[in-house]
């Protein structure tokens, strides 16, 4: 790396560590460079490593650097390397998105792992490498516009240039004659291309006129709105917050880290800033497709919930669907899951009532919902109890294996595998709720025949009872804050109308140069005769089209001047040879 | 950007749908792992009191008297069916603890909760608990199992939590906040609780003048 480094550095300026010139460089080889010595000495041991500095000097190095990183292919590489340094993030475990997975990849490579985690491999969207490239880009963007933006608003104040002295070697060059003196044709083309909205400048004998800064401007825009989008993809980071939270019918919870399945703040969320609303789910309502092919697919979803947006507040209904989100207080809360949750009653050795409440199982595969989860019964005596199954919403039985047919309740049974011993819950250890650890605990004899609702497993040994007393249904929802995206959904409109507008405009000038001519032919020697010449410049002419423009602003300026010089029919026969690259010349 | 997984939608294309389900499985996974402990939350939600200590996820933090926020007007009924309120509470010292039956540090710190209620059961001292997603039969099983004789909120929904928004949100379960004789908080341990470290808290709270 440090090669690298050095080797790259001994092409602009040797060993010149900015500050340092020409006293430093001279006596290379030992203590002013000691730390790079592929760098200083040996390469460059002549004049030119003090020369560099000596030339450029501190200024002059930070204006090279400030060049470099403000350039347009800096800023493609730095595009480039933001999307290559997210791949880690996509292939890699994330903290914020997925702690369980990173601890499983620990677990899987232990060795790999922790050289990881240094190069925050489990957080790459909040490593400083990838901060620092996000910045660069950034201050690239920044000092791409700046200068830009500087430029433009002093070029709009700034009269077009002169016209050129030949303009028929400009790139779309048309010439004509006309009667009347060469003032009078200028003024006709000026008072033209004025009343076309063109920039006017006039001089002695030619006429120049601009037009299309927009071009400029839509391109400055489109780069504006790039920085817009960084800004506020940065105040979604760190203002914003995603959380998790899955909600059984009859439940409420608050919108605070406490109440929250799964929390992931932004850099500057702390739990205060968190709007404190409560949602409570009423009931949950799914339709399927009964018949056809389409059998068991969900034709609709509606979660009828009550809402308000603080302590003790008011109470609203609300119908969540999907795509239908909730907003409140500017939160989103989008409903992106839904499922089962069997009610269980745990009685004890003792005979009392240790357990009693709807357990969410997650579904596991779609066609027939049918869901798994655990029961943990953690203060059951004289043995801590656990339980784990299926719930099956309409169960059949295909070749003596339970299985679900349908995703509606049409036939909802339980089948559960008991288990006694130690749940491993009083090591303090947090433990998933969806998954039972055995290694402590004892299978116990209990045929797993599936349950209705009502009925009972009576555990062995005097252990207690479990009863499957029904079910609720249950909501995933996604809550979403994040104060960038309205920024950044006008970022992203005016980027595009910048893009429109720099494609569809072109900065385009018109030069106009009249001279006396000699009058043509057996004309009345008296009268003034004028050759006219245009020529048309464009520097962007991406949409195409200014050759047709050019051609018909140029038979206009004729047809104009012509016109004003009272054009007989014999003038307006003399066509004008108007095209690119092109002159029709009188001779000059 | 907001990346919202519809399982449902991709229900017909086979490899859809194991995608999504072991997306939403690994994502219920965490669920459960990440809202008890306030670990992660802690971890990462920056503590901007200068007097805190924050060490992995646990963190204890005393307010000094004068920079106490008040505490808010919490009233509810306990699990066992008496309401409580906590402006009556003025004039003792309130330990005011938030758990959860199937939280596994508020398991481990429980002991230690229930011997300092009984060591300052002659003190004005106060303990009461918070159950957050809980039900009252797990949540009484759990006070029997650690001989828990203070009174808990039943707050499944976690109103009282909400009610603290504005003073000192909890970040986490456990977390356990202290409020003064006035009605200012003047303590929070994030994190399980220690026997000694309560006790420090609670003594130094007492013995100041608020």
């Amino acid at each position: 790396m440090t090669q690298d480094l050095a080797g790259r550095q001994t092409t602009p300026g040797a060993s010149a560590a900015g500050e340092a010139p020409a006293a430093n460089a001279p006596p290379s080889g030992a203590p002013g460079t000691a730390d790079e010595p592929s760098a200083g000495g040996p390469t460059t041991p002549d004049a030119t490593a003090g020369r560099a500095p000596g030339r450029f000097g501190l200024l002059g190095w930070l204006r090279w650097g400030w060049r470099q990183l403000s350039s347009m292919r800096t800023a493609l590489v730095l595009l480039f390397l933001l999307a290559l340094a997210s791949i880690p993030g996509s292939v890699l475990p994330q903290e914020g998105i997925d702690p369980a997975a990173v601890s499983e990849y620990y677990a899987a490579h232990p060795a790999l792992a922790p050289f990881l985690a240094k190069l925050s491999g489990f957080d790459v969207f909040g490593a400083p490498w990838f901060a620092a490239i996000y910045l660069l880009l950034f201050a690239s963007l920044a000092g791409c516009v700046l200068p830009r933006t500087y430029r433009l608003a002093r070029s709009t104040r700034q009269p077009p240039p002169k016209a050129p002295r030949y303009i028929g070697r400009l790139p779309h060059a048309a010439g004509f004659r006309a009667d009347g003196g060469p003032g009078q044709a200028l003024h006709a083309a000026a008072a033209l291309l004025r009343s076309r909205r063109f920039r006017i400048r006039t001089g002695d004998g030619w006429v120049s006129a601009e037009k299309g800064y927009l071009h400029e401007v839509g391109n400055l825009l489109f780069h504006v709105a790039l920085l817009g989008l960084l800004v506020s993809v940065a105040l979604g980071g760190l203002f914003g917050y995603k959380a998790n939270k899955l909600l059984v019918e009859g439940q409420t919870f608050g919108n605070t880290p406490v109440g929250l399945d799964a929390f992931h703040p932004g850099r500057l969320v702390s739990a205060g800033d968190l709007q404190p609303f409560s949602v409570s789910l009423r009931k949950f309502t799914a339709r399927y497709v009964t018949s056809g092919a389409q059998r068991g697919q969900p034709s609709a979803y509606n979660a009828s919930i009550r809402y308000n947006s603080q302590y003790n507040g008011p109470m609203h209904s609300y119908d969540l669907r999907v795509n239908h989100p909730l907003l409140v207080d500017g939160v989103e809360v989008f409903l992106i899951g839904h499922g089962y949750a069997p009610v269980f009653k745990v009685t004890d050795g003792s005979g009392a009532v240790r357990f009693d409440q709807a357990v969410p199982f997650i579904p596991v595969e779609q066609s027939g919902l049918t869901s798994a989860g655990v029961v943990k019964v953690p203060d059951a005596q004289p043995r801590q109890l656990g339980f784990a199954g299926v719930f099956l919403p309409t169960q059949i039985d295909v070749g003596g294996r339970l299985a679900s047919a349908f995703p509606a309740p049409d036939y909802p049974r339980v089948s559960l595998v008991s288990y006694a011993g130690n749940l491993g819950l009083n090591s303090g250890q947090p433990q998933s709720v969806y998954a039972l650890n055995t290694s402590q605990m004892r299978r116990l004899a209990v045929s797993p025949r599936p349950l209705a609702a009502g009925q009972s497993i009576v555990l062995p040994d005097g252990l207690g009872k479990l009863t499957f007393t029904g079910y609720r249904q249950w909501v995933s929802l996604a809550i979403t804050y994040d104060p960038g995206q309205l920024p950044a959904l006008i970022s992203a409109v005016i980027a595009l109308a910048g893009l429109i507008l720099s494609f569809l405009v072109r900065r385009r000038r018109l030069f106009v140069r009249a001279f006396p001519a000699s009058a043509a032919g057996d004309s009345d020697p008296g009268q003034l005769a004028t050759s006219v010449e245009i020529g048309g410049l464009t520097r962007s002419d991406a949409a195409g089209g200014f050759e047709t423009e050019f051609a018909e602003l140029a038979s206009e300026i004729m047809q104009r001047v012509r016109g004003g010089a009272a054009a007989t029919g014999q003038a307006a026969g003399e066509a004008a040879a108007v095209g690119p690259r092109r002159f029709s010349s009188q001779g000059e | 950007v907001t990346r919202v997984t519809r399982p449902h939608r991709c229900a017909h294309r086979a490899a859809g749908v194991v995608q999504a389900v072991r997306g939403l499985l690994a994502a219920f996974a965490v669920l459960g792992a990440a809202s008890c402990s306030g670990g992660a939350i802690a971890q990462s939600t920056p503590l901007s009191n200068p007097q805190s200590f924050v060490s992995g996820s646990y963190s204890s933090t005393y307010y000094a008297p004068g920079s106490r926020p008040a505490a808010p007007r919490v009233t509810g009924t306990t699990l066992a069916g008496a309401r409580f309120s906590l402006a009556a509470q003025r004039g003792r010292l309130v330990v005011l603890n938030f758990w959860g039956s199937w939280c596994a540090p508020c398991r481990r710190e429980a002991p230690a909760l229930a011997a300092l209620a009984a060591q300052f059961k002659t003190s004005p001292v106060t303990f009461v608990g918070d159950d957050v997603q809980d039900s009252p039969a797990s949540a009484q099983a759990f006070e029997r199992t650690f001989g828990v004789s203070y009174p808990s909120l039943n707050d499944p929904g976690e109103q009282v939590a909400l009610a603290f928004h504005g003073a000192v949100p909890p970040v986490g379960i456990p977390t356990t906040l202290l409020i003064d004789r006035t009605g200012h908080i003047a303590g929070r341990i994030v994190g399980e609780v220690s026997y000694r470290g309560l006790r420090a808290l609670i003594t130094r709270i007492l013995a100041t003048p608020s």
